[in-house]
């Protein structure tokens, strides 16, 4: 600030009191609120990430183990039914699920997530899994 | 317009119930329906008269919403709102249950056999389109789920002569898949309607696809050749025609049908018109007329309107309530 004879300092800091103040105000509530939101953020995108890849790990899983229990077998139906496994298998190794900017994530984890449902179908698998994934819902950050 | 629509006669099909779709068997002797009631009821003709042959009433828990015969003739498959698919085998004059296809999460909203007879397609709320494989020992597995949809899929139907499928949503888009890899895949979404696609329908010959909406209009669609010129890409469909202007009061549901170059559609409104083609007109710029009208076809919003697969000009429709109407439409061009 410009130096000011005091009569005019006075009746100025009065004045712009209001004015002060709603800056000073405005810039502290500025930097709580960053801190606030970065907080905020990251636990959203946490919160994102783990419900994301806990979904695809259980693909994933889901996969492994019947590609095992399939491959050995001889029969036509199980190498039919290996192939979808392999198949869901291969899209999930596929794709870059990690990257939470890659721009086909959506529509990957949708693919993905079809795979999963025909290979429950063709392996006679109910698909509600909500028994053995409650686990994963009492995550927190 | 000289051309004329006439009744033949109505059923009480589906007493103090909906009739939400009739199907006719490929040779025409039997017709299918089915209906809030959560049966599929036959009927065959006797003389004149039309009358119910056999009731399939413990298929499913729910609303049956569409029935769908195989092009032998032999089996008939119906998707209901409680999540499942009937397939039923016919034995002498009844029909027994072969199997149900269950997988998707809520209503199914249509079912439709391909041409080949070995491939069958449903689709349901749950935003998916599933495929569907049967073999020779009538055994049937799941070829593929598709997700294109972002939102309710209202209907699924078979190209005449290519192994294509299409389907409409609420999410006012169209899309077409085909097989890549043993898998399905959309190739092309078809865009331009304001509202939730309800029902398509391709000519007999395959070339053209028409589409009804809850915008009022009907767009018929055409798959975009290389030499077109207009920059399009390979696999892609363009709108040729929109009708509009016809359907005044709220087409709730419209249904539609080709057959040669005619187009019936099933109205909200009550009532049932046929489009003809205007043969002069540019076949890349089709053009479509009003060539009869049905103001009052039923007495409440007609769902459904078939045609005959053998007998030109024969029309079959059905309503919210719960009837069947056969028609006559007859056409001195």
């Amino acid at each position: 600030m410009a130096l000011l004879s005091p009569s005019d300092d006075l009746f100025d800091s009065i004045l712009m009191a209001d004015d002060r103040f709603h800056v000073e105000g405005y810039r502290e509530g500025f930097e709580e609120g960053t801190r606030q939101g970065m907080i905020e953020g990251r636990n959203h995108g946490r919160l994102h990430g783990a419900k994301l890849s806990a979904e695809v790990s259980f693909y994933h899983g889901f996969a492994l183990t019947w590609k095992y229990l399939l491959q050995n077998s001889e029969d036509v139906k199980a190498r039919k039914r290996l192939k979808a496994v392999e198949s869901l298998d291969g899209l999930i190794q596929k794709f870059p699920y990690e990257d939470p900017q890659y721009e086909n994530l959506q529509e990957d984890m949708e693919r993905v997530r079809a795979k999963f449902r025909q290979v429950c179908s063709l392996l006679n698998v109910a698909v509600d899994f909500r028994e053995y994934v409650s686990g994963s819902a009492g995550m927190a950050f | 317009m000289k051309d004329t629509l006439a009744p033949v006669l109505r059923l009480s099909a589906h007493p103090d119930s909906r009739c939400w779709y009739v199907a006719w068997s490929p040779k025409g002797s039997l017709l299918a329906s089915c209906g809030g009631d959560r049966a599929v009821r036959i009927w065959g003709k006797e003389g004149d008269n039309w009358e119910c042959k056999c009731v399939l009433s413990d298929g499913h828990q729910r609303t049956v919403r569409k029935v769908a015969w195989s092009p032998c003739g032999n089996y008939l498959a119906s998707a209901s709102f409680d999540a499942t698919t009937c397939i039923w085998k016919k034995k002498n004059d009844d029909f027994e249950c072969l199997t149900v296809l269950e997988g998707h999460e809520n209503e199914v909203k249509c079912v439709a056999w391909a041409p080949s007879g070995n491939l069958l397609a449903t689709c349901s709320r749950d935003k998916s389109v599933w495929i569907w494989e049967v073999d020779e020992e009538d055994e049937y597995e799941c070829v593929s789920v598709v997700n294109s949809h972002t939102q309710d899929v209202k209907h699924v139907v078979w190209h005449p002569t290519q192994e294509l499928l299409a389907s409409a949503s609420y999410d006012n888009k169209v899309c077409i898949y085909k097989e890549e890899d043993d898998d399905w895949e959309c190739r092309a979404t078809l865009e331009g309607h304001t509202s939730t696609v309800w029902s398509l329908s391709f000519d007999p010959e395959g070339q053209r696809l028409a589409s009804c909406s809850d915008d009022r209009t009907v767009k018929i669609w055409k798959e975009c050749t290389p030499g077109d010129g207009d920059g399009s890409t390979d696999g892609a469909w363009k709108c040729v025609c929109t009708l509009s202007g016809f359907h005044i009061l709220f087409p709730f549901l419209e249904r539609l049908k080709h057959i040669k170059l005619a187009l019936a559609t099933a109205c909200g409104d009550d009532g049932v018109r046929i489009f003809k083609e205007d043969t002069t007109a540019d076949p890349e710029q089709p053009v479509f007329y009003l060539s009869a009208h049905m103001p009052k076809a039923h007495s409440q919003d007609v769902n459904c309107v078939a045609w005959h697969p053998q007998e030109a000009g024969l029309l079959a429709t059905c309503s919210d309530n719960g009837e069947i109407a056969i028609w006559n439409y007859h056409s001195d061009a």
